[in-house]
């Protein structure tokens, strides 16, 4: 995608949402539609590990969570005013992951996933044993100030303001990670992901550009969280269990993560689905289950693959068939396969 | 004071063994890391009160690794084997759909509050340990943890069913070309695999409360076991599986703030110095 569609398909998401605010009068919805938003930007950070690093992680709810407790913490203290909170918290977690992202992307391929949910629980344990700090399994308020960046708090958590808000923060990660991925890191990434090893031998150090991928998803995660914080004005240990990154993780396979934007649209279908489920909701473990699944199996691309199909097949006939040559080219094996074997 | 901790920390990592030997044949045979091995633990407890409160516990012990053989069997049959071309990612994902459909089914026939099993009555008395009281039912575990881990050893090092698996383990088309039916072979495994986390779930339902969250409890610690052991290996998880008892249990009562961080804090630095696992030597 050139760098002109980029911007231009950004404006018209913008403009798409803003009309949304204004056609949808009733709360409930709108609410709905800011916490299916956030859950995109949530599934947007998942999504870009995923796709740009070949790495699925069980453990994202950490970074989902954390920023919530690290405002509410800040805020509790009156360490520092709220704005400054907000930032510390994203570049908190941005810097934290790096490290841990040093450590841990050197674990190949299914490991890695064992190893996030690992460190995910135990981030869960100690926000639900620590009473003192984070109000342990009950949760904890976050006594945001009356006013943020200037503009009054209760204008801030009216419906359609909030989704405005996480409708634009939703397209700007968007647009900004298109931008971002279509230069050097980008390129570089891709080919760490496709093989490590000649990545290594062209001379790509391969250890910082997959730390930096992991710390940028988690960053990104944490701006949903953020949102969430000021959404809700709680954080409580539920949101950094390993079942909400297992969500996540579900709507970034459901809705497709070779497309940037396939993520965003499965975290939309599962909460306009759960809505819509209602009653039978009670089962949606079993539901999505089935679901993920059904989609991992029939269609691995997911729904973004299936409309991308719909659409390139009747518009642009050739770009499929190249896409086909290239698909019959050998692949090389992926380093991140534990002890690559032959089919049988 | 010290015995007991010990001593907890042996039954607890006796349980683990049981749990770490199911997911390391899987492993070792499909390549598939088992989202699903803690529900199926879950299961097997679940399955295990039902049956042992409507007939006994012994019954319980043996109809439940059966029950679950089964199941595994049909998973491989029906899932494993015709995913195996595909991107591992693929069938981690595909048991991970598989672990939310199980908890929901248990969560919807048992219901969600805490439910416990009777310690069997022949084993409902205490034995004189070092001076310490322990209760003998947990004597019991551990003698279960020794006997699968010695018993799988055996079995794979000096049956020929065991060459088989060791040899498909290692390279399944040139086993396949030797005249072995690595399809049955793997159908086995995960039978067998599938069984002993139905077998760890019964073992646990008279000490541990049955609940909708043992699952992922005893999931995460089997990953950690799994990692620092080394992936492929089962004697680094048999070790492992030990060490990490000895730290839940001792941590629990000597630094219990610090309790829930010992496992990650252990794994990160046995990642740091060997990141295959202290026993795994393929990457």
């Amino acid at each position: 995608m050139s760098i002109s569609r980029i911007f231009s398909f950004s404006g018209a998401a913008l403009v798409a949402g803003l009309a949304l605010t204004f056609g949808v009068s009733s709360g409930t919805v709108l609410s709905l539609l800011t916490q299916a938003t956030i859950f995109a930007i949530f599934a947007l950070g998942v999504g870009l590990l995923l796709r740009q690093n070949g790495m699925a992680s069980f453990g994202h709810a950490t970074y989902f969570g954390s920023a919530g407790y690290i405002i509410g913490i800040l805020l509790q203290l009156k360490a520092v005013p709220a704005e400054a909170a907000i930032v510390l918290a994203v570049l908190g977690i941005t810097g934290f992951a790096f490290l841990l992202g040093l450590v841990i992307v050197r674990v190949p391929g299914i490991a890695f996933g064992m190893l996030t949910l690992a460190v995910g629980q135990m981030f869960f344990l100690t926000a639900n044993r620590s009473r003192g700090l984070t109000g342990g399994a009950d949760g904890m308020n976050i006594e945001w100030p009356a006013t943020l960046f200037g503009f009054p708090m209760s204008a801030i958590v009216q419906p359609g303001h909030m989704f405005m808000l996480s409708w634009a923060v939703l397209i700007v990660c968007m647009g900004g990670l298109a931008l971002g991925l279509h230069g050097r890191f980008g390129a570089i990434t891709e080919a760490v992901r496709d093989n490590e090893e000649r990545a290594r031998f062209i001379g790509i150090r391969t250890l910082l550009p997959r730390a930096a991928l992991f710390a940028l998803s988690a960053g990104i995660t944490s701006v949903a969280g953020t949102l969430t914080a000021l959404n809700t004005g709680f954080v409580s240990p539920e949101s950094l269990h390993w079942s909400v990154s297992g969500v996540a993780l579900m709507m970034v396979i459901v809705g497709g993560y070779k497309a940037l934007w396939g993520p965003a649209l499965g975290a939309i279908v599962y909460f306009l689905a759960k809505d819509v489920l209602g009653d039978y909701a009670n089962h949606w473990m079993a539901i999505f289950g089935i679901a993920l699944i059904t989609v991992i199996v029939f269609s691995p691309t997911g729904l973004a693959g299936a409309l991308g199909r719909l659409f390139k097949g009747k518009r642009q006939p050739r770009a499929a068939a190249a896409q086909a040559a290239q698909a019959t080219q050998a692949k090389p094996v992926k380093p991140s396969a534990p002890a690559a074997r032959t089919a049988h | 004071m010290l015995t007991i901790n010990l001593f907890n920390g042996l039954v607890y990592g006796a349980l683990l063994i049981v749990m770490c030997s199911g997911l390391a044949l899987i492993y070792g045979l499909r390549r598939v890391v088992n989202f699903a091995h803690g529900s199926l633990y879950m299961l097997g407890a679940y399955l295990g009160f039902t049956i042992a409160s409507q007939s006994n516990f012994w019954v319980a012990l043996v109809a439940v690794p059966a029950i679950m053989a089964l199941f595994g069997v049909l998973l491989d049959r029906y899932g494993f084997r015709l995913l195996q071309d595909r991107d591992p990612l693929t069938v981690v994902l595909v048991t991970f759909g598989l672990l939310l459909v199980i908890e929901d089914f248990v969560q919807t026939v048992w219901g969600k509050s805490n439910l416990s099993v009777a310690t069997p009555e022949a084993l409902n008395f205490s034995v004189n340990l070092f001076g310490t009281a322990v209760p003998a039912y947990r004597i019991g575990v551990i003698a279960v943890g020794a006997g699968v881990a010695l018993g799988l050893s055996l079995w794979l090092k000096y049956s020929r069913i065991g060459l088989f698996v060791r040899a498909s383990s290692t390279d399944p088309t040139t086993t396949a070309m030797q005249g072995v039916n690595t399809d049955a072979l793997s159908a086995g495994v995960v039978g067998l695999g599938t069984a002993l986390a139905g077998l760890a779930g019964v073992v646990a339902a008279p000490f541990l409360a049955l609940s909708p969250s043992m699952s992922s409890d005893v999931l995460i610690d089997s990953f950690v076991v799994v990692v620092i052991g080394g992936l492929g290996s089962l004697s680094g998880a048999f070790v492992a599986a030990l060490v990490l008892g000895l730290i839940q249990s001792l941590g629990a009562v000597y630094l219990p703030n610090l309790s829930a961080v010992l496992p990650f804090a252990l794994m990160v630095a046995i990642l740091l110095w060997k990141p295959a696992g202290f026993a795994g030597s393929r990457t």
